[in-house]
């Protein structure tokens, strides 16, 4: 099983409750059933990887019988382990006997966060409304992300992993001519529905090379283009870095420009190094009078070029310490693991380096690897 | 997140601390533009207790300087951390918002 496709089962909300009654609730707070929540009844609930446990988590690091939560003395969630393998955790902490989790706590099983929230039947009922809204709105962003290439010129493949239901970041690659492959990242500033609903607009001006008077294989001119189009003062507050290629197939060079957005990187086949591509100018919308420039790299066969947000190297760790970009390049070297994507690697890598609960910002990561 | 604000001679010092986050805007961003953009004085910000900078922090920074020009004063950034340098730097933020490397040079620069 992968990281963040964990299959939920779940029992059904069997508990009778008016509308302003209160319920302890388990709120799955990682992965692509993000958001999922769970009753806590009176007669209490198992967690479990398999059946007969109530709420069934498809993770291999879930033992069969994980762990049980109850509610104690004056209706208090309490987590019991069940000798299970790999632990229980309430806010970091492995747990060694039953454990009351406050409201707000997050409890670690496996792979798998859970937020422990208390709320009335009919916020419940609210939020889920809320929360099948903001699934159509994921499901549009998603459907416009490109498809993974696995044969020609370049491979692809990549991970989109936003830290809320709806993220900021978006990326896209295709043919501008027979030998110009488009390409770029980007990332609007904050998370949410705003930053999403203005990364699909830019999105969808450059799947459709829609920019008005502009040669869409020069990237200096996209990004000004861009920084014209898109004023934070016009588009409440936001901005947003982006990285911008184009890959000339015929000549095997990128030209690029970035504006506020960190390098992305090319790993030549042994891995010896990871070359930043960058051009140095402020984010698009931030200033109008920002000049946009642009390099170009030569792409030797076999070379990997990884494109990422932020989201990617910026968190703390599980020692308290901050990540940064410069932490983060390394690990664009390590050699790669068979039957794992480039992605799913490092993802798995950030994952286990930083504190349990989630990340604090979208996971984005595109991988092109060039014959 | 944490606040400070005071005046040295005719310039608004304000001091940042904590993790410039979206959390941490949302604590300070409306105190932030209220110490700085209403009487228009030239502005000084303190990043060296900033352990963390995230893009709504650069926003947050962004806004308050466009505001306050529009004001006729001048908003200068110092003590940065190597950390916080290092996202200032990715992000040019430095090409709208002038940085300096200590009070005394930002003093400098706005006065």
């Amino acid at each position: 099983m992968e990281d963040g496709q964990t299959r939920v089962m779940t029992f059904a909300r069997s508990a009778n409750f008016t509308l302003e009654d209160r319920a302890h609730c388990l709120e799955l707070i990682e992965g692509h059933d993000a958001g999922h929540r769970f009753i806590v009844g009176p007669a209490g609930v198992s967690i479990g990887r398999t059946a007969p446990a109530d709420i069934v988590l498809a993770d291999s690091e879930v033992s069969r019988s994980h762990c049980r939560l109850s509610l104690e003395n004056d209706n208090i969630l309490t987590v019991t382990d069940l000798n299970s393998t790999n632990g229980t955790f309430i806010d970091g902490v492995r747990i060694s006997h039953p454990t009351a989790m406050p409201v707000g706590a997050v409890l670690r099983v496996g792979r798998q966060s859970l937020k422990h929230e208390w709320r009335t039947h009919r916020e419940i009922l609210q939020h889920d409304e809320f929360d099948r809204d903001i699934a159509k709105a994921r499901s549009y962003v998603e459907a416009l992300l490109p498809h993974p290439i696995g044969e020609g010129p370049f491979k692809t493949e990549w991970l989109y992993e936003p830290c809320s239901k709806l993220g900021g970041d978006a990326f896209g690659y295709g043919a501008l001519s027979p030998t110009q492959i488009m390409l770029y990242m980007m990332d609007v500033s904050g998370h949410g529905a705003g930053a999403a609903l203005h990364s699909v607009a830019v999105m969808n001006l450059l799947r459709q090379r829609a920019l008005p008077n502009t040669d869409m294989s020069d990237p200096a001119q996209v990004l000004a283009a861009l920084n014209h189009m898109f004023p934070m003062q016009d588009h409440a507050g936001m901005y947003f870095t982006l990285w911008y290629g184009i890959y000339d197939t015929a000549s095997r060079q990128m030209r690029y420009a970035s504006a506020g957005h960190h390098p992305a990187f090319l790993v030549p086949p042994d891995r010896s190094r990871a070359i930043g591509l960058r051009t140095r100018c402020a984010p698009v919308g931030a200033d109008p009078g920002t000049r946009f420039s642009a390099a170009t790299a030569d792409i030797p066969p076999g070379a990997s070029l990884y494109l990422f947000s932020d989201g990617v190297f910026e968190f703390v760790t599980r020692d308290g310490v901050e990540w940064g970009l410069n932490d983060f390049i390394p690990r664009l070297q390590r050699p790669r693991v068979e039957g794992l994507t480039e992605s799913r690697r490092l993802f798995r890598e950030v994952r286990r380096l930083a504190q349990p609960g989630g990340l604090d910002d979208d996971f984005t990561l595109l991988v092109l690897t060039f014959d | 997140m944490e606040m400070r604000h005071d005046n040295v001679g005719d310039v608004r010092r304000v001091v940042l601390v904590g993790r410039l986050d979206t959390a941490g805007v949302d604590v300070v961003e409306t105190r932030f533009g209220a110490a700085i953009v209403p009487n228009g004085k030239n502005t000084i910000v303190d990043l060296s207790g900033v352990t963390f900078l995230a893009s709504m922090g650069i926003r947050m920074l962004i806004s308050t300087t466009r505001a306050l020009s529009r004001k006729g004063g001048r908003l200068v950034m110092f003590g940065a951390t190597p950390g916080v340098h290092d996202v200032i730097e990715t992000a040019a933020l430095t090409d709208i918002i002038p940085l300096a490397s200590s009070e005394n040079d930002a003093l400098g620069l706005v006065g």
